[in-house]
């Protein structure tokens, strides 16, 4: 074997021995979950090709659903704000929380256990039970929100059931779902060796510095999915909003997400084509943003790459 | 960095340490009040909707919507809990046993698989690794709804409705979320605890094994913990796949309190909460025995 | 390094032993899964039930309900295995009573295996439209109980699609003005039932003298025009001489005269005795008849609603909550400005048979037996109003026996009775659901001034008209 690469040989054989490896690992799983979820993706994407009522085989219309995208259903749009709006909001706020909570856990104090297993409460409530429950407490008379709101001296609002209130209601309700957010980023903060941080305390720096010169950027790579994570969730938003809203979206259509108008065009009007052509609208609208974010990701993630250390 | 931390130490040790006993005398004690203070206002906002659970599911279903509110009940109902475990519809014992084999299976299955794949997807090279990893991921951006009905007939096809198996085995198979994240963990990890590994002659299978898998564990813990979760209340699979009542799980079972205009509600919190309480056991033993006392030694010098 | 001797010391785990490991782990799991819950792929209905001389088996769904109301179909089931000793009935499949019941019944249609008979909560006319029931009209006229003229024209109206019958209207809540006679007594006004007002301004008239509002707040209320609910409002178009959806020419009428006079009224009424403000009426309380979302407990009930419409099952329902006071009555629908008779309308329970059934003629005597046999064990349990007329006519609900004495429960169950008889064609678009949420959508944007009504019916009628063409021009 030619030497054309001024490293010593021993690596080339250790790098195809790598990918093997890798593909021992990798393809054997990843074939399975392809055959088994590419199938149904790629039928999606047939479907939104054809009119298809679930009921009967599907009937082949090209182009059509989607150049009716907008003026099939009325509140198309509507949607999309909706939806836009929830994930710009909800997204950003969501990281901050749990981030914030994540440190607040991370600390060495008596009966930390026990917070964190109280944080975790309401994630572990069945969603069914849940919702209800946040709906009586979002309660626009007496609910347990517009009186702490009273107390501090603020007015109680009409929540959901003002249209001006409904959809930041909905991301409040969301933030009490940061619970996997929150435990990946506290996972994150325990691999981050003690001794890095206390020799940076030795140089002199408070616990700002190590926090952003430290901490954040070793969190990085946590940072980067919880962030792809929340895009993905947002965008895809749908029980809270359809428990809360219906079909229609209440108040005003101001809780009626993107997927609600997916979702009914569905199973309410058997218009499967329509609903994959809307989906399919959807995934392009998120692999977008996701591929810009891995995109940028290489200029802000803390990746130690092998090809480096070699 | 430690060459330089230790000549610094040199000179301002001194003054550090001045300024260090100053500091902490009053300061260390107020910062401790300060954050239990905050977790506790943060921990009340948070267990609130529980409470609220709890407490409806002690009072009387007619007074479960009083208003003014009521915040504690009463008279308070403990009989609750013994209706609901009996209620005919609602086999609690039963509907435990499908609900702990269900969610089980599926966090084995799930931890094993993304563990590996996320390893392979960090750490090991080879061509047409991040077209597929793309390609994973995208497969979370078709909303469920739409993918369900081919999903289904698949299932149909391989004769496997009325059975757990369409709820399980997927799960062997990996999933996108846990694969993505234990990618991202695994890639926080020092490369040179990987290169010591090779060098000592270790082949790629005891890399993992021995050296990465225990350097995630928090990551692993959160993995099991949110996939026992989702599979705990995951009713719309068993609702689609299962035929028998017997079959279901807990958070199917929930639904037998709801009728077509009114819903049990009291019963409904007494029974979600005895679903609720398995999960707040298991949590809190889990979070206590891996995150606490977990101390990585790092690489030296 | 120190983790050169950890790696040393470590026992070693070889290739083999792992990987020895892994599968036999995997596969245990994998041979429980198969072996575990319920082990046996369910047939569902296209394997079993083959028509055999011996027994046939059926499967049968319902979206869901209570309890006492999922086991009153074994009930119902084993009654008719008595009759019928060589058909089984299987355990009715209950679902959980939400949306969710058209994924399910969707899926398995896709796939192949529909029950073998079902109750569902959307229209027959939508499903028949695409296809995926059978056509009852040769099965209705050999039957026993249910042919045509068995069954009030106006509900089964809702089961007819392009002159073909797709379902059974086997309980059909019908609809009427519900009034609260002790509030009426106190303000001297009569509480007869044939004093209660026959048009729309009488009705008005009337409500003026329960409204009171204590300045920004309303404190009690007469009646709230149509009550912003677009499941009842084809009844307020019909007792205006027009309709929301035709049949016969499958057009959608939304924006015509008596619809838009209909919501205009509504708008004026609003004006002068609400102070144009729905959002404060909202506010002020729960103007139905059930505990709301936000855990309110309904005005009527609370004495603080003088009027308000109601279904027949409310005979049972208004005890959910004690009411404050004893005598409530019912009275006919006023007539409006264009109108000429009063009408009712109904929410249905519709039993069908979906396309695949393994047998639908053996599907369809169930269903038959159902309609006027099995009702009544289905009617003790939850009084749905039975509609086939070979029902007996002495059924009333126990409940309000017990609380108002036998001879109103069945007075009252005699008019509801009556009420289906004049109820006016409703359910019976193939595009139900979706004109709904559109009326739904108007609705809260006329009420709320948010829109105008000529343009919000007129832009409601477009897309509605539009969606059902799209229909018709696939099925031609």
């Amino acid at each position: 074997m030619a030497a054309i690469v001024s490293r010593p040989s021993r690596i080339s054989p250790l790098r195809r021995r790598r990918a093997l490896a890798g593909y021992l690992f990798v393809l054997p799983w990843i074939i399975s979950l392809l055959v088994f979820t590419a199938y149904p993706v790629l039928a999606s994407f047939y479907f939104s090709l054809t009119d298809y009522t679930v009921i009967e085989a599907p009937r082949w219309v090209g182009l059509e659903n989607y150049r009716s995208l907008s003026s099939t259903d009325p509140s198309f749009w509507i949607s999309v704000y909706n939806s836009a709006y929830y994930a710009l909001i909800a997204v950003p706020v969501g990281l901050i929380v749990s981030l914030g909570l994540a440190l607040l856990l991370n600390m060495q104090a008596k009966g930390i256990g026990l917070y964190r297993t109280l944080f975790y409460l309401p994630a572990l409530a069945p969603p069914v039970a849940g919702t209800i429950i946040f709906i009586i407490m979002f309660n626009s008379q007496g609910g347990l929100v517009n009186q702490v709101l009273e107390l501090v001296g603020l007015s109680g609002v009409g929540w959901f059931t003002d249209p001006k209130w409904a959809k930041l209601g909905l991301i409040i309700l969301s933030l009490w779902g940061v619970g996997v957010g929150t435990l990946v980023f506290l996972a994150g903060l325990k691999e981050i060796p003690q001794s890095l941080l206390e020799a940076a305390g030795i140089d002199g720096a408070n616990t700002w510095q190590r926090f952003r010169h430290i901490t954040l950027p070793l969190l990085t790579p946590v940072t980067l999915f919880n962030l792809v994570m929340g895009v993905i969730g947002s965008f895809q938003v749908f029980t809270s909003a359809f428990v809360i809203g219906g079909t229609t979206g209440r108040p005003l259509e101001s809780t009626l997400m993107y997927m609600v108008l997916i979702y009914r065009h569905a199973f309410r009007y058997f218009k499967m084509g329509y609903a994959s052509a809307l989906a399919v609208l959807l995934f392009l609208a998120i692999l977008i943003v996701t591929v810009t974010i891995f995109r940028t990701a290489r200029l802000w993630v803390f990746q130690e790459d092998e090809e480096q250390a070699a | 960095m430690a060459q330089i931390a230790e000549t610094r130490v040199k000179n301002t040790a001194n003054t550090v340490a001045m300024r260090s006993t100053k500091r902490t005398s009053w300061r260390k004690p107020l910062m401790n009040l300060l954050r239990h203070l905050v977790l506790i206002v943060v921990s009340i906002a948070f267990v609130f909707p529980f409470y609220w659970m709890v407490i409806t599911a002690l009072k009387e279903n007619t007074r479960v919507f009083t208003y003014p509110i009521e915040w504690w009940p009463d008279p308070i109902r403990w009989d609750n809990f013994s209706t609901a475990i009996n209620y005919t519809g609602f086999p609690f014992w039963q509907f435990l046993r499908n609900s702990v084999y269900y969610s089980l299976s599926v966090t084995i299955g799930t931890v094993i698989s993304c563990a590996a794949v996320g390893y392979g997807f960090a750490r090991l090279r080879f061509p047409g690794r991040d077209l597929l990893f793309i390609l994973t991921l995208a497969t979370l951006m078709i909303p469920g709804i739409v993918t369900f009905i081919p999903t289904f007939v698949l299932f149909r096809q391989l004769g496997m409705l009325g059975t757990y198996s369409p709820l399980i085995l997927p799960a062997f198979l990996g999933n996108a979320f846990y694969i993505f994240m234990m990618r991202q963990f695994f890639q926080g990890l020092p490369v040179e605890l990987e290169d010591a590994a090779r060098v000592d002659g270790a082949g790629e299978l005891r890399t993992f094994w021995q050296i990465m898998l225990p350097l995630v564990r928090p990551a692993l813990l959160v993995m099991a913990v949110f996939t026992f979760l989702g599979a705990w209340h995951d009713f719309f699979s068993p609702l689609v796949y299962l035929s028998e009542r017997d079959q279901y799980p807990l958070s199917l079972g929930l639904f037998a309190f709801r009728s077509q205009r009114t819903t049990e509600y009291s019963l409904m919190m007494a029974a979600s909460t005895l679903t609720t309480l398995p999960l707040i056991i298991l949590f809190f033993f889990a979070q206590r025995y891996f995150l606490d006392g977990i101390k990585l030694t790092g690489i030296k010098g | 390094m120190n983790d050169d001797k950890n790696l040393k010391a470590r026992s070693t785990l070889s290739r083999r032993a792992f990987l020895q490991f892994a599968s036999a782990g995997a596969g245990l799991t994998l041979l429980a899964a198969c072996a575990a819950p319920g082990g046996q792929p369910a047939s569902g209905g296209s394997e079993s039930g083959a028509a055999t001389t011996d027994t046939v088996s059926l499967s049968f769904w319902t979206p869901g309900g209570s309890q006492v109301y999922c086991q009153g179909f074994g009930t119902i089931a084993a009654n008719y295995k008595e009759l019928n000793p060589n058909i089984t009935i299987e355990e009715a499949q209950c679902g959980t009573g939400e949306q969710n019941f058209n994924e399910v019944l969707l899926a398995r249609v896709a796939a192949g295996n529909p029950p073998d008979a079902t109750i569902i909560w959307t229209s027959p006319a939508a499903f028949g439209a695409r296809n995926a029931l059978v056509e009852l009209d040769e099965l209705m006229a050999g039957s026993q109980y249910s042919q045509k003229d068995a069954w009030p024209e106006g509900v089964l109206a809702s089961c007819i699609f392009n002159g073909k019958t797709y379902g059974l209207p086997v309980a059909a809540g019908t609809y009427a003005m519900f009034y609260n006679e002790e509030l009426f007594e106190a303000k001297g006004i009569s509480s007869k039932r044939e004093d209660f007002p026959k048009t729309w301004d009488e009705l008005r008239a009337l409500s003026k003298e329960f409204t009171v509002w204590n300045g920004d707040t309303l404190e009690s209320v007469g009646f709230i025009p149509w009550d912003e609910d677009q499941y009842t409002l084809p009844i307020w178009s019909a007792l205006n001489g027009t309709q929301l959806y035709d049949a016969e020419t499958q057009k959608y009428l939304l924006d015509d005269a008596g619809n838009l006079e209909m919501m205009e009224y509504a708008l004026a009424w609003l004006d002068e005795e609400y102070q144009g403000d729905i959002t404060k009426v909202n506010t002020a309380g729960n103007w139905s008849a059930g505990t709301d979302g936000e855990g309110r407990p309904p005005a009527f009930q609370e004495g603080r609603m003088a009027m308000m419409t109601g279904g027949f099952w409310l005979c049972g329902d208004m005890y959910a909550v004690e009411p404050t006071f004893e005598r409530w009555n019912v009275a006919p629908f006023p007539v409006g400005p264009n109108g000429s008779e009063t009408v009712s309308g109904y929410w249905p329970n519709w039993l069908v048979v979906p396309k695949g059934s393994s047998n639908p003629e053996e599907a369809f005597k169930y269903l038959d037996y159902m309609s006027a046999e099995g009702i009544k064990v289905w009617f003790a349990n939850v009084p749905d109003l039975p509609t086939n007329k070979n029902v007996s006519t002495d059924l009333f609900p126990t409940l309000m026996a017990e609380k108002r004495g036998e001879e109103v429960a069945r007075e009252v169950t005699d008019f509801f009775r009556g009420q289906l008889d004049i109820a006016t064609p409703m359910w019976n678009s193939p595009v139900q659901d979706f004109a709904n949420d559109q009326i739904g959508r108007i609705l809260e944007q006329i009420y709320t001034k948010t829109a105008a009504p000529a343009a919000a019916l007129a832009e409601a009628q477009q897309a509605c008209q539009a969606e059902l063409d799209s229909l018709l021009q696939q099925n031609a």
